[in-house]
């Protein structure tokens, strides 16, 4: 069994399964069985074959590359890394990178590169030495993803079956008036759910397993426009489409961004994969084409960043162009003698800027799919969409997509984009948690608590977290896709999402609020110190461990750990907030909770999986497996040491990981992440539980904050003003330009054209009709006809021809002669 | 050359069936004998006309796609002219009836074909002097085909002006309530270019002279067909040769030649200290933007589409604004070369400003129509700063590749704009057959009540907004991508465009398709779509995903030609640098050394 052949090919299969279910669907969805119940089943039936096929995948990779080391624990030893992986990236790159780099830096794991494993499937454009292809590039971190994407869709699948049972037959909407007064009454859209959602999770496995950034590309705007089509799947609600709209646009600005790093990186280095690949040169001889990755980190430098020699000669353009021009007549002189002083150039600071834009554009794209600051006002919207959808969409797989791109291209980030992306993950989830704690729509919670964990897990990346940061990645794929999940069978059994009317659920929710529970504990990341723990105890420990490192080695920007430390704070009191809210005490609405009930067994089952996985996933196997463990596998050549420089904002220091896994740092961060997390806690009971607090008095008390809170910032109407209004505004703007302006000339071109050709129809017309109309000539008569149109107009046309020729040979004469004598 | 062997040229008759069938049929319903009264008749004849015209074009397109493979057929990944037929025409002037395809005419011939058949299918609804109107639709099919196969610059004149003259009587009468007004102001624009245009073929004729190619290229160039018997083709050549005074050529190919020549003579002789081709690429720039059409000469578009009716508009934007297109790709570059390396800002320049100021005004549109016509005007801009992008230049050391790619994307984008616009226009007909009106903010609930037609609908319009996976969005990024290498300002400015696409296309959908109910009038009128609609629609759909998923299979026609052009320039650009470089290297080597000091003590 050749992982090399094997991996692609199960992955390969997971990825597509989901798009043969979404044609067959989209097809016959409504024919499946009565009001198209049965496409529940398909839908389901291939997601959980891609889970398999998963499932087998990781079998393989774990057969071929054990994760040997009794490591994670990643409270444990520093040396664990030392051993975990030091013999499992030789043979594979030998597979996989055609000897070009594999053994010579066996013996230094901190200049390993990961096993992986990459290749083409197809060529979408090929021309000189640029290609575009779909393909794959798979590592333990696309492994990882692809066992958890298609576990957490099949739960929601399952749950949906459930859910979603309102489409089965006709629906009325009772949020929708229509003009007679009546509420909108339509068919069910069972099928078109699930239709939706297959595609949807084709597109994203397509990120995960793609080979290359364009790629990624393709299925990023892919992920996007469904996530369009589930938030407005109520398309008949205003607020649906207008959400899903501003979905898909605010997105778009991020990926604005996202192109232009593209282009830097395109236009300096002529590809886009992110692992070398090989194929004929122009003579037909075998070579090895360097992906990004190597590009950056060469083996050269031993993986350590360095500015590209593409991407210094596109910056010193200038000087190449002088060389090249020098030596015009030989060609080959001119070429060794640039390949010669690259490296003084790259010394003087040459790509510098480049491959800042580089990394800053890619992360634009980011921060927009994962919604951070400033893009993050398109999430809470999202929430029009069905509740299983905001649970896999838009918590657990599509935004943290942004996530795992920066991990993937994490290798090609100069530290100055890391400190950008640091800040903006730390004013993120900061800023997040504070609209959290006044909200009051259950999900407008959870999707504020997304946005603030994404906060995080771009801050681990940022300070140098690169498996702290992807840990969590995973940790909170399982409790936020199960708080949603929750939350979701809350509302199917409340009809409202107002947690104003909740309360008191527990008694008849027993399931529901125990796992909601089991979910919220995981976020808040409860454990026993030092001990054990649910699985986000391990994952926001560790962020905030090496966040402290980070705050430690680089003093002048230790507000990053305490803004880390504070988020804990505020999402343990938010998250608790809302348990108490909805569970506990008694109930505030009496009609909604005579009404509420537990949920059917299909939505309930999932909610038990996610739990324990939410429970355990961050644990490691006896054997050694366990997430983290595995992510130290995959992570990318040169990171795990620490290293100091800096090219545009002065000099930083990313610590190395392990180093916040030991001693000081790691007591202490333990120690803040619990104490924090124990007072937010504390204080939600106080309010909601204990009632030592009132809530309404705080609020009172604290009345600008509050309303500034509530009214998320003014974030909406700041980009409403500053954005929208003007961009509308030049819309139409440049649409009276054409009427006003461009049509005024033309208009005034033709009047007078038509005068000097109008004379002889002037005479024509008195002598046929006998009167003229002098305002006639104003306007062309309307409603003429055939034979008028032929008559009047061809006149002017040859009219227009004679006269045309006539000064087209003058000119043509008059030219001819000057450019003769010349 | 003999007569005899001029009629046995393998591609004299596919050609010429496919350039003048539909000129032929036209002709024959034009007589007295077809009566007015069988309009039906007239509908289908017109119908079967397009289909055996098409059906010949992907016989020639696709080898082996009905039998053997014949010698006129188009030999893809081959980069260079095929399929040439050539006839004397008006001899004292060495016009000639000279046409060829190769990977850049070939997929917009049969884009063509295609387009008119679906189009003519569209032209049901039509009920006005349908005789006449489909008189006139055939002629603008021929003339539309003549174009893009013709390799003789007159004869490329004579077609584009055949074409003009359908089209203004198509909107001018067959058009909406301001069709006049339209129709002039189309004709007024399109003859302003037409006229320039005139004067810079007659400037290159009178400059050009056969004389000074080689052997090699007057073959090359088709001056002297290279498929005739070696002895005949040594007198032919001699002929020229022993010719005391200039012989001048409006042969496309043989103009390319001289052109890129090392001392062209379009680039020595000077018109009012300005160079003649500089003269000359700017008029026929002038006359292929308006075409395209470019900020600020578009203005045309947006009344033309609007008046027009539902088929024509198909054609106006699937078709004629690609004439633009291929007409500054196929002559201005090759022909101009150095006028087009210190123009290529002002390609760009407009191609970018088309892009964002098309789009800005899409999105204060109201009217759906218009507000697709806009849409094209945007989409345009990235064709022209497709081919634009110039970046083999001695900064990156005459890489042609990424200009390569801009141009590879530019005649994707105008195939993918061929079909997303035709599409686009076509499912705003639909609408507007049932309702009457065009007014974006009086729709709404169009899904619940046409789901399949809103199903097909916002597929269109998704490859519109360039969404991978559909067709806009290989063109777009190719172009996109490869601008950086050109103008990072450029570039920069294109990506921002992705912004405002998004937003105009999802807001008119979102207007149009979703939403609880329809707003206008007639909304009884609001009936599924019919199956004569279903069949213009689904293949249009279909093509937009096969090309958008599968690129390769219209890259494999277009990539070799157009990367040879490429590739052609750049070694000009090379030489070009080099000839002035041997003057500049007169200049005392001290002034360079004087510019690296200063480089140097800059750091």
């Amino acid at each position: 069994m050749d992982p090399a052949s094997t991996l692609p090919l199960l992955l390969g299969l997971a990825w597509l399964t989901p798009l043969v279910s979404f044609v067959a669907i989209l097809f016959f969805g409504p024919r499946m069985g009565p009001h198209g119940k049965s496409s529940a089943a398909v839908a389901t039936a291939a997601i959980v074959v891609s889970l398999a096929l998963s499932l087998a995948a990781l079998g393989t990779w774990l057969s071929v590359h054990p994760v040997q080391a009794v490591s994670h624990d990643s409270h444990a030893a520093a040396d664990s890394h030392a051993d975990s992986h030091a013999d499992s990236h030789a043979d594979s790159h030998a597979d996989s990178h055609a000897d070009s780099h594999a053994d010579s830096h066996a013996d230094s794991h901190d200049q390993a590169l990961p096993p992986a494993y990459s290749g083409d499937w197809y060529t979408l454009y090929e021309g000189g030495a640029l290609k575009l292809s779909i393909g794959w590039y798979i590592d333990a971190l696309t492994v990882l993803m692809f066992v958890v994407v298609t576990f957490i869709a099949s739960c929601i699948h399952i749950y949906a079956a459930g859910y979603m049972h309102d489409e089965l037959h006709d629906f009325t909407d009772h949020t929708v008036h229509l003009s007679d007064g009546s509420h909108f009454h339509r068919p069910g859209r069972f099928s078109r759910f699930f239709q939706s959602l297959s595609l949807f999770c084709f597109s994203m496995l397509g990120i995960v397993i793609a080979g290359n950034l364009a790629m990624i590309f393709i299925f990023w705007e892919l992920v996007g426009i469904c996530s369009w089509f589930l938030i407005g799947f109520y398309y008949e609600r205003q607020s649906a489409s207008n959400a899903a709209n501003k979905a898909f646009i605010v997105n778009r600005v991020g990926d604005f961004g996202m192109i232009i790093g593209m282009m830097a990186l395109w236009g300096a280095l002529g590809t886009l994969h992110f692992a070398d690949s090989s194929g004929q040169n122009s003579a037909g001889i075998e070579t090895i084409r360097p992906g990004l990755l190597s590009l950056v980190r060469p083996e050269a430098t031993h993986h350590a960043l360095h500015v590209p020699d593409g991407m210094v000669k596109f910056a010193a353009a200038d000087r190449v162009a002088e060389i090249t021009l020098d030596h015009a007549t030989r060609t080959e002189d001119g070429a060794s003698e640039i390949a010669s002083r690259v490296d003084d150039w790259r010394a003087m600071g040459y790509g510098r800027w480049l491959l800042f834009v580089a990394g800053i554009g890619i992360f634009c794209g980011c921060v927009g799919k994962s919604a951070q600051f400033p893009l993050f006002v398109w999430l809470p919207d999202a929430m029009e969409g069905p509740t299983p959808v905001s649970a896999l969409v838009h918590s657990a797989t599509m935004v943290a997509a942004g996530v795992f791109l920066m991990g993937r291209f994490y290798p090609v980030l100069t530290p100055d984009v890391l400190l950008v992306i640091a800040y903006t993950g730390a004013i993120t989830l900061f800023l997040a948690a504070t609209i959290a704690l006044v909200a009051t729509d259950i999900k407008q919670v959870l999707a504020y608590s997304t946005i603030s964990q994404l906060g995080y897990m771009m801050l681990a990346l940022g300070v140098g977290g690169w498996v702290a940061g992807l840990f969590h990645l995973f940790t909170h794929a399982f409790f936020k896709s199960l708080l949603f999940l929750c939350s979701g069978s809350v509302i199917h059994a409340c009809h409202t999402n107002d947690m104003r009317k909740m309360g008191g659920l527990a008694k008849v929710m027993p399931w529901t609020a125990g796992t909601m529970l089991v979910g919220c504990l995981a976020i808040i990341g409860a454990g026993v110190p030092f001990v054990i723990g649910l699985s986000g105890y391990y994952s926001k420990d560790s962020i905030l461990a090496q966040a402290l490192s980070f705050s430690q080695a680089n003093p002048s920007h230790s507000i990053l750990f305490v803004a880390a430390t504070g988020g804990a704070f505020l999402t343990a009191f938010y998250m608790f907030r809302l348990w108490f809210m909805t569970f506990a005490g008694q109930p505030r609405d009496a009609h909604i909770s005579e009404h509420a009930h537990e949920s059917p067994r299909v939505m309930v089952a999932p909610l038990v999986a996610l739990a324990i996985l939410a429970i355990v996933a961050g644990w490691s196997l006896p054997g050694g497996f366990g997430i983290a463990a595995m992510l130290e596998q995959a992570r990318p050549a040169g990171t795990a040491a620490t290293v100091t420089s800096g090219y545009l904002f002065g000099s930083l220091t990313i610590p190395a990981e392990h180093e916040s896994h030991v001693g000081a740092i790691h007591e202490t961060a333990t120690l803040a992440a619990f104490a924090t997390a124990a007072a937010g806690v504390l204080l939600a009971a106080m309010m909601y539980v204990w009632r030592i607090l009132s809530p309404l008095a705080v609020a009172w008390v604290f009345r600008p904050i509050y309303t500034f809170l509530k009214q998320r910032w003014y974030f909406d109407e700041l980009y409403g003003a500053i954005f929208v209004q003007p961009v509308l505004g030049i819309a139409s703007l440049a649409s009276s330009i054409d009427l006003g302006v461009i049509d005024k000339i033309i208009d005034g071109v033709a009047w007078t054209a038509r005068q000097l050709a109008g004379i002889d129809a002037w005479i024509d017309r008195t002598l046929v009709d006998g009167l003229v109309n002098a305002t006639a000539s104003a306007t062309w008569s309307a409603g003429i006809e055939l034979k008028k149109l032929q008559t009047g107009h061809l006149r002017q046309y040859v009219m227009f021809i004679v006269i045309g020729t006539v000064a087209m040979f003058v000119l043509a004469s008059l030219l001819l002669r000057s450019s003769l004598a010349a | 050359m003999p007569p005899m062997h001029a009629l046995s040229q393998p591609a004299l008759w596919p050609l010429s069936a496919i350039v003048f069938l539909p000129a032929l049929v036209a002709a024959l319903l034009s007589l007295p004998i077809i009566p007015k009264a069988r309009e039906e008749f007239i509908r289908w004849v017109a119908l079967a006309t397009t289909a055996v015209v098409f059906a010949i074009s992907l016989w020639m397109a696709v080898p082996g796609l009905f039998g053997a493979i014949g010698p006129a057929q188009f030999q893809v990944g081959e980069a260079g002219m095929q399929g040439i037929v050539k006839l004397p025409w008006i001899e004292p002037f060495g016009i000639e009836y000279l046409l060829g395809v190769d990977g850049i005419s070939m997929p917009l011939v049969v884009l063509t074909t295609f387009l008119s058949m679906l189009a003519a299918a569209a032209s049901w609804p039509i009920t006005k002097h349908v005789k006449a109107y489909f008189v006139l639709f055939l002629l603008l099919e021929t003339g539309m085909l003549g174009v893009f196969v013709s390799l003789d610059f007159f004869l490329f004149y004579v077609f584009w002006e055949v074409m003009l003259l359908p089209m203004y009587f198509l909107i001018g009468i067959w058009g909406g309530p301001r069709r006049e007004y339209a129709a002039i102001k189309f004709f007024l624009y399109t003859l302003l270019g037409s006229v320039l245009m005139l004067l810079a073929i007659l400037m290159l004729y009178f400059a050009s002279d056969l004389r000074s190619l080689s052997d090699e290229q007057l073959l090359a160039a088709h001056v002297v067909s290279p498929a005739i018997a070696a002895a005949p083709r040594e007198a032919a050549i001699a002929a020229i040769r022993a010719n005391d005074a200039p012989i001048h050529t409006f042969n496309l190919l043989a103009l390319a030649q001289i052109g890129q020549s090392a001392n062209s003579p379009f680039a020595a002789s000077k018109v009012w200290g300005m160079s003649l081709e500089m003269w000359a690429f700017l008029l026929l720039l002038i006359g292929f933007v308006i075409k395209v059409p470019v900020v600020p000469v578009h203005t045309w578009l947006p009344d033309a589409h609007v008046e027009a009716p539902t088929p024509i508009s198909m054609i106006l934007a699937g078709v004629l604004l690609k004439l633009g297109g291929y007409g500054i790709l196929r002559i201005c570059y090759p022909v101009c070369p150095g006028a087009g390396l210190s123009l290529a800002w002002l390609v760009c320049g407009l191609g970018v400003v088309s892009m964002v100021y098309g789009a800005f005004a899409a999105l204060a549109q109201k009217d759906f129509k218009r507000m697709v016509a806009y849409s094209s005007v945007s989409h345009m801009g990235y064709v022209m700063l497709g081919i634009g992008v110039w970046s083999a230049v001695a900064g990156q050391e005459y890489r042609w590749d990424a200009w390569a790619q801009g141009v590879n994307g530019a005649m994707f984008q105008m195939l993918a704009h061929g079909i997303s616009s035709a599409g686009m226009f076509f499912m705003v007909g639909v609408l507007y057959d049932r309702v009457h009106h065009r007014n974006l903010n009086e729709f709404g609930g169009i899904f619940n009540r046409m789901p399949v037609y809103s199903g097909l609908a916002i597929a269109v319009f998704f490859a519109g907004l360039g969404l991978p996976g559909l067709c806009g969005f290989i063109g777009e990024v190719l172009v996109t991508l490869s601008s950086w290498n050109y103008s990072r300002v450029l570039a920069v400015i294109s990506a921002f465009t992705v912004i405002l696409t998004a937003s105009y296309i999802l807001w008119a959908i979102q207007r149009v398709y979703l939403g609880a109910e329809y707003k206008g009038p007639h909304g009884e009128a609001l009936t599924p779509i019919t199956p004569r609609e279903l069949s213009i629609a689904a293949p249009l759909v279909f093509l937009a995903i096969v090309f958008g998923v599968a690129p390769q299979l219209l890259f494999n026609y277009v990539t070799p030609t157009v990367n040879r052009q490429v590739e052609t320039l750049a070694d000009w650009t090379r030489r070009h640098d080099q000839s002035a470089g041997s003057v500049v290297a007169i200049v005392p080597a001290v002034t360079r050394n004087e510019v690296d000091a200063s480089g140097e003590s800059r750091e």
